[in-house]
Formats: C-alpha cells, structure tokens, sequence
C-alpha cells in the first residue's frame, strides 16, 4: 500500500487546476481566457511528468493503481488533453467559447479519464467515468448558438445516463455477489465459484463501456454526437474517453477468473465482429467528413476488441500499443479538421477538402498521414500498432474474427482513400472559402501528432516493451 | 563483410533523394534534376554491387545485413542480396533513371511531389527485393502501394480516378489476405516451435504442419496473385495502365508486377513446401488461362496502351507457369522473364506515351503508316514489338525457351499449352504493329520524331535486350545460384495428374 500525495500528484494537480481556473474565472472581473488556457496547459503539462516517474507497481488507498500501468494512462490522457487544449484554442476563440468552463472542465474530464483508467475499485471506476462524462456533456455542447453542438450535447447525455445507469447497476449486482467492491476480490470470490449474478453485472457493466467505447450495436450515436461537437472537443472526446475506458476494459480482461473467461471472450467476440463490420459497412455511404471518421474511429475500437479476445495470449499489449497510437491518430484528424473549418460551421462534406493539396500541401499532407495510419499503413504507428492487434487475434486462434476484421478494414480502405482523393485528385472549386490561419499551438499539436505516429511506426520498440511491462503489472 | 550498410543505402537512398525533390517543390528544374541524380547515382551504387560481388561465385547471398528491431516479437531489419534480387534491383534502377528521362518534358505539375512519389516507390521495391524478414517485407510491400495511388490518380488520363481507386481497392485488399497468411504462418511456427520469428531463414527451415499450410498458402498466393496480376484477379491492370502516366505505367509494368511474381519465388513456394504440391497445378491451369485469356483480349483491344497491358498479363502468366513448375530450368526461366518483360514492356509503354505526347491519342484506329513520317519510332516500335514476341536473338525468346523446357519435365501438357498460348500473343502483337507503323498512311500525322533524349532511353533498353538475347550466360549464371538455393530443400513438384 503507497500512501503520501507524491503518488497522485498528477490527479491533484488537475483536480487544483481544474479549481483554480474556476475560481480565477469567477472571482476576476476580466476573465483573461489566455491566462487561464496557459494555467490549463502548464497544469495537464505537470500532470503529464509526474506522471512519468514512480513505482512499477502500487495502489493508492486500496483505490487508484499508481503503478506503471495507471500511470502510463495518466501520462497519455494528460498528453492528450495537453494537444486538444492546444488545438482549442484559436478555434474557441474565433467562436467565442473561450473561458473557464472551457478549459477548467476540460481538466477536469482529463481527471476522470485518469481516474478510470487507474481505478482499482468500482466506485473510484464510477466516480472516474461520471465525472468525464459529465464534464463531456457540457463540453459538447460549449458552443453558444449552434443548434447542432446543443443538440450533440443533449443525445450524449441521454443515451450516457442510460449507459451510466446500467454500469451502476451492474456494479450493485457484481457487488452483491462477490460481497467487495475492490475489482479484483469482488469478481473471484475467497472460496467460491463466481456465479451468474456476477456474470449478469458484467454483462451490465460491459454494455455500458460499450456504449462509451461507440462498439456495434451501441455506436449509432457516435456520429450525431462527433458531427455536432466542436471539432477539437469532437478529438478529446475520441481520444481521451475512449482511452480511458479502453484501459478499464483491458484492467477487467486481465482480472477476470478464468470461470468467466469463456462467457466473457463470447461477449467480447460478437461486439467486435459486429464492429468491425457494421462501423466500416456505415462509413462506406458516408459524405460528410466529422461523420466518416466517427465510424472509422468506431470501427477501430473493434480491432482493438479483437485483440482483447487474446488477453489470455499477450493481448493486451498489443491494445494497450494501439491505444496510444489511435489517440494521437484521431486526435489528428479531428484536429485538422477544427484547423480547416470556417467559423460559421465545421467543416461538413468531404467535397469540401477538394484540391485542399493544391493550396495547403502541409495540411493536406498531415490529413493523408492520420489517414494512412487509420487505414493501416506503413510507416505509421498505425501500420505496426494495426499489425500487433491481428497477431494478438490470430495467435489466440481467433482466425475467424481476423478474417472479418480483414475484410472490415479491406471496405475501410475505399473510405480512407476516399478522403485522400478529396485532397489530392480533386480541383478545388471555385470561390471555395479559404480556411483560416492556424495559430503556432495547433502547429505545435499537429507535429507533436505527425512526429508521434512516425515514430511509433518506424521505432515501435520502446513503447512496446513499456506496454509489456505495464500490462504485466495487472496479474494480480 | 562491408562496413558501408549498402544495402540500406539502396533503399534510403531514393528515400533521401525523394524527400529532396518533394522539398524543391514547384521549382521544376530542381526537381527533375534531383530526381535525375539520385536516380542516376542509384543506379551505379546498383551496377557497382553487380561488380563488387563479383557475379554468383560465392554461393546464394553476395551480402547481408541484419539488426535487431523489435526482438520482443522475433522481428528483425535483416537484408539479404542474392543474383535474383541483384538483377531486380538493378532492373529497377535502370526503369528509374529511364522513367526520370521520360517525365523530363512530360510532367509539370507539381513536380517535387511527382518524384518524390516515383522515388519512394524504387525505395519500397527495393526494400522488398532485399527483406529477409517477413515483417519487413509486408512493410515494403504496403509502402509501395500508396505512391502508386497518387501516380496514377494526380498525373494519369482521363478515367484516372477511378483507375487509381481500383488499383488501390484491389492491391489492398489482396494485402490483408497476405497479412494474415504472414500472422497464421507466424503463429503456427511459433505454436509448434516455441520461437516466434518473422525470419525468411527460420520459417523455411521448419516449415508449419501441412494441414495448416493450405490455409496459409492460399491466403498468401491470393494476395501475390492480384499483384502479378494473375487472372481472375486482373480486373485492376488494364485501366491503371491505360490510365497511368508513362513513367508510372513503367513502373507498374516494369517493376511492381515483379513484386508478386518475386513474392511466389521468394515466400510463398519456399515457405510452404508442402502446400506448394496441390497448389502448382492450380496455379499452372491459373497461369495458362491468363495467357490465352488476356492473348484474346489483347487482340480485340483498340486503346495502345490497354494492348500493352493486357499483353503484360500473358508475359506474367508464363512467368507464373514457370514459378509454378518448380524446376530448376522453369524457375530460371520464369526469373529472367521477369527482367526481360520489364524491359521490353516498359520500352512498349514508353513508345506508346510518346506516341500519345505527339498525336493526343492512343486508338489504334487513329494510327498507321507511321513507318512513313516517324522512322526512328517505327523501327524502335518494331523491334521492341518483336521482342515481345520472342523473336530468336531478342530477350524474350530466352526466358521463354527456358520456361516452356522446364515446364515440359514437370508437365508436358502445361508445356505445350503454354506454347501454343504462345502462338495467340503472335496475333496481337502483329496486329498492333500493322495497325500503328503500317499501312496506309494518314495525311494529318505530322509530328517530329524521336530526339535524343528519347533516342537514349529507348537505345538503353534496346542494348539490354539484344544483349540478354545473344548472351544471356552471365544473367542465368546470377539467377540460378540463388534458385538452386531455394530449390534444394523443397520437395520437388510432381506433376504427374497433369
């Protein structure tokens, strides 16, 4: 047991950032919006290093996992609201919803992302995934005036409650069981055989991450929802809370008892099926920009369960390597795409990225890279982070489920490419609006992003070994 | 061993030189000499290889390489160069510093980000043609792919876009097969090994158990099938060439067709040895059906360049039969047959680009008494055409001599079918020559002919292939080291149902 606050600075420090921003917000007449984005910055900044060095292994008040896997979470969540801050901020600006709530809730979402990821108790887990949700609600719907952002707002809070509901109410169940709320004694029971109360709140508690994770047959909100958002918070909330649950679900494949292994790898089985197929089957009709990647971003969770059906195999290393790779893939292309969209509206129709080649060759260069990780292709991170998931299938005789994935990313292709040739193979049309500058942050973010999808497609090794020694750390 | 990595070199170099032409930008003198350069210099590191090792005297491999890169998941940077991928590198090399030459007047748009794709795609291929592992080899093999997309679909005719997404929705699509051939054929030598390897060496050494291999076998040849392009899976090659820029359709031509064809010989066969039996005459009846499938269509075609094109997929599917035989003499054969349509069906397309650069078409119907107003073309077009054909003393002839032999000691009857589809590529190739150089001649085609800068190319191409066709001694010599090497542990291909 680690006691001492050293251990969860990096969740203080968001928690104080969080609160000060607010309270600077409230109690200076001014607002000043820049001071108060910077103190967000240096604040997921700190999060984000003190996150970096510790204890290979250790828990917080019975709580919170403090060892190499919780922190890695930490250290990537806060990276990654680092680059959304960084990406929001001209746009919120421009489109005056910079302030406060802004940035204070956006640290506040990188809490309960943290919280999630390294809870080891089930209601550190609840209080994590209420708290970004929450906090997710509001964001989405921050831009004062457009119709389309309130109503993302709205339909994330009325399908979350439900899926928050259930995830409750599957924890009363496992509870009620197995008579713990640690996550690991509360699945395998001292002395006796966990039964079908625990396996019902599983159940409960899986259908719940999947909404969060937009898995078929749950997805179909993700595309409203990404579509109304405002582009940057569309990339935190792709990233950052799919991230955070992801490592949730890769702590519960890890601690689960091998009694339940059976039911649980069937459940994992046909949400990744059904994902991989429907996502990139919705994608392929899809014209609008925010809405394609909302299904590719769907349809990457489902590679990434099918990896998880081999966590009794090396699995989760594999998952845990694409994570990383998928949120600074998605947090790309949304990004970019807040980068190019004109104030009145985001960006809608692909059409609208036509010979964008021609006249902006960086960005349209950028795009093409994140594509080309999402689809898959070298060298990328998501070339080899790809590779890893279908090794992870194929070694755990999940060949089936790696056939249909195949197929799934073989139709992902024509709506990759798609998006390419909007850029390249198409002349822009006359009097197309001209997109705005973008400021030195967003640059800095992108090639933060552009930088980190080379490296982890050409030199994999090092967060490799780190995602072994991580997920090793979950045993017990 | 050298202490210069020169095999990295090879595929780094058109890399570096490719990033240096994209970053010249719209700047079109610059960037067509970089890409000239780097080119030219490409090519003589690769001739300067051919001298330095001194031909095949020293058994398989003139050089290796090798580095840890992910040992956690038995993935190594391990490269290898044997006489097969020596003369396919420098194959390609030459295409390039050709391809350069004939872009020189062609291409204005855009220019740094046309070579640099032209660059990478020589940088992939000749990863590929070096990769001694399989992680590495899927590598390249994706990395060529893409430059390939935008080729075609920024620089091509008409129809282009459409021809761009086909050719990228196929060869994909036939690459996740060929993925997950790699990860079953990884998995199950890891499941009955206990070491998990993606090494070239290792895999072949203990091969899977033969039930597996079927499977693994199957999902690999479709994947090298769509890139030979082997019928049914042709669909795709017709209009990418038809739609491609010159330089690209020499490079598809020349060089990313060998690419499946090598992947047969190098992974595929050697890999699965046991597999390799049941799938030869599947292949063979595959290959054959190519031949006089795509020989008839050839014939009917009225676009120059989809003649061209089509007649590509018969030069392969001899190659195919030859690969699939698995006889010393076949695979030779099919192994020099890859060379010379690399050279004389590049030489085709690029007399059918500067013959559309002139007249702005490429209908046959359009054509005809050229002999009169372009002689230099003309006598180019003939001798190329016949090469094509396999005229004694040209290239062509050769391979094909050697592939139809040794297919006859696996199976006389894939033999003699393959030669009499031999016989239907006579029909079209004299149809297109009478078509274009003879003939009445038509009043208004008036256009200058060759100058010497396109003299030079197709001079270059011509000297290749007369002398592979009067002495082809030392190129069989480089080839059959190697082939021998990955002949010997196989079990030979029994053909008797045939």
């Amino acid at each position: 047991m680690l006691d001492g606050w050293p251990v969860i600075a990096p969740l203080a420090i968001l928690a104080l950032g969080g609160g000060l921003i607010f309270c600077l917000g409230a109690f200076w007449a001014g607002r000043p919006s820049g001071l108060l984005w910077w103190l967000a910055v240096l604040a997921s900044l700190a999060a984000g290093l003190f996150a970096l060095s510790g204890p290979a292994t250790g828990v917080y008040q019975g709580l919170l996992d403090v060892g190499l896997y919780g922190r890695l979470f930490t250290g990537l969540l806060a990276l990654v609201c680092l680059l959304a801050l960084l990406l929001v901020r001209r746009y919120a600006l421009a489109r005056g919803f910079a302030g406060e709530e802004l940035y204070g809730l956006m640290l506040l979402a990188a809490l309960g992302m943290a919280l999630t990821a390294g809870a080891m108790h089930w209601l550190a887990f609840f209080l994590g995934l209420e708290m970004l949700s929450i906090c997710l609600y509001i964001l989405l719907a921050m831009r004062k005036g457009a119709d389309q952002s309130m109503e993302a707002g709205l339909k994330y809070f009325i399908l979350g409650a439900v899926a928050s509901s259930l995830v409750v109410f599957g924890i009363a169940l496992i509870y009620a069981a197995g008579g713990s709320l640690l996550m690991g004694p509360s699945l395998t029971p001292a002395g006796q055989a966990p039964g079908g109360l625990t396996l019902l709140g599983l159940g409960l508690v899986l259908t719940g991450l999947a909404f969060k994770l937009s898995l078929a047959p749950l997805h179909v909100w993700a595309p409203d929802v990404y579509e109304g958002a405002p582009a940057p918070i569309t990339a935190f909330l792709a990233a950052g809370s799919k991230a955070a649950v992801m490592a949730a679900l890769i702590r519960l494949c890890a601690l689960l008892p091998n009694g339940l292994w059976p039911y649980w790898v069937l459940a994992l089985w046909g949400l990744a099926a059904l994902t991989m197929l429907a996502a990139n089957l919705s994608a392929l009709r899809e014209e609008k920009a925010k809405r394609l990647l909302a299904y590719s971003s769907a349809a990457q969770m489902g590679y990434l369960v099918m990896a998880l059906v081999g966590a009794r195999s090396g699995g989760l290393s594999a998952a845990l390597f694409f994570l990383v790779a998928y949120a600074l893939m998605d947090l790309g292309v949304f990004g970019m795409l807040g980068v190019l969209s004109p104030v009145r509206r985001d960006l809608g129709r692909l059409g609208e990225l036509a010979g964008l080649a021609r006249r902006h060759p960086w960005r349209a260069g950028f795009l093409v890279l994140c594509v080309l990780s999402l689809a898959g292709m070298p060298p990328t991170g998501g070339f080899v982070g790809k590779l890893f998931l279908f090794t992870a299938a194929i070694k755990a005789g999940y060949l089936g489920l790696a056939l249909l994935g195949a197929l799934g990313a073989a139709a992902a292709f024509y709506y990759y490419f798609k998006v390419v040739a909007a850029m390249y193979l198409q002349e822009p049309p006359p009097g197309a609006e001209e997109p705005p500058t973008a400021g030195p942050a967003e640059v800095l973010a992108l090639g933060i992003i552009a930088a980190g999808l080379l490296w982890l497609g050409i030199f994999p090794g090092w967060l490799h070994g780190l995602a072994r020694a991580a997920v090793a750390t979950l045993g017990g | 061993m050298l202490s210069v990595p020169l095999l990295s070199l090879l595929i780094l170099l058109p890399l570096a030189g490719g990033l240096l032409a994209l970053a010249c930008g719209g700047r079109l003198r610059l960037a067509r000499g970089a890409a000239l350069i780097t080119a030219l210099v490409e090519l003589a590191l690769a001739s300067g290889l051919l001298t330095l090792t001194g031909g095949a005297a020293q058994g398989p491999w003139l050089l290796t390489e090798s580095a840890p890169w992910l040992p956690a998941l038995g993935i190594s940077y391990s490269l290898g160069l044997d006489g097969v991928s020596l003369l396919l590198v420098l194959l390609t090399a030459l295409l390039q510093v050709l391809c350069v030459l004939v872009s020189w007047r062609q291409i204005d748009d855009r220019p740094g980000l046309y070579y640099f794709l032209l660059l990478v795609i020589q940088g992939g291929v000749n990863g590929l043609f070096l990769a001694q592992d399989l992680f590495l080899f899927y590598l390249f093999w994706e990395l060529q792919l893409i430059p390939m997309f935008f080729l075609v679909g920024m620089w091509g005719h008409e129809d282009r876009v459409r021809a761009s997404f086909k050719l990228v929705l196929f060869t994909l699509a036939g690459s996740l097969l060929l993925l997950l051939g790699i990860l079953g054929l990884y998995a199950s030598h890891g499941a009955a090994t206990g070491s998990y390897t993606f090494s070239l060496a290792a895999l072949a050494g203990t091969p899977p158990a033969a039930g597996v291999q079927g499977w693994i076998l199957a999902a690999m040849l479709i994947g090298f099938a769509v890139k030979v392009p082997l019928v049914p899976l042709h669909t795709w090659l017709p209009e990418a060439h038809t739609q491609a820029p010159t330089a690209g359709s020499v490079l598809l031509a020349g060089v990313l067709l060998k690419t499946g064809a090598y992947a047969i010989f190098r992974v595929a066969l050697p890999l699965l040895p046991w597999a390799a039996v049941p799938a030869a005459p599947v292949l063979m009846v595959l290959a054959l059906a190519g031949i006089f499938y795509a020989g008839w269509i050839a014939r009917a075609q009225e676009d120059l360049k989809r003649l061209v094109a089509y007649s590509s997929i018969t030069h392969l599917g001899l190659v195919v039969l030859g690969l699939a035989a698995w006889d010393l003499m076949s695979v030779s054969g099919a192994v020099l047959q890859m060379i010379n349509h690399g050279l004389s069906t590049s030489a085709l397309f690029i007399l059918a680009g500067l013959l559309q650069a002139r007249l702005g078409t490429r209908r046959l119907a359009d054509f005809g008494g050229l002999w009169g107003a372009l002689p230099r073309f003309s006598a180019f077009f003939l001798f190329f055409a016949m090469a094509s054909l396999g005229l004694p003393g040209l290239n062509n002839f050769v391979g094909e001599l050697l592939v139809l032999l040794g297919t006859y000691r696996a199976s006389p009857v894939a033999a003699v079918a393959g030669f009499i589809g031999l016989a239907v590529g006579v029909m079209y190739v004299l149809r297109m020559v009478q078509a274009t150089i003879f003939g009445p001649a038509r009043e208004d085609l008036a256009a200058p002919d060759l100058n010497s800068r396109e003299m030079l190319v197709l001079g270059v191409l011509a000297a290749a292939v007369l002398y592979i066709g009067l002495h082809p001694g030392p190129v069989l010599e480089l080839i059959e080291g190697p082939v021998r090497a990955l002949l010997a542990p196989g079990p030979r291909v029994a053909l008797a149902v045939f």
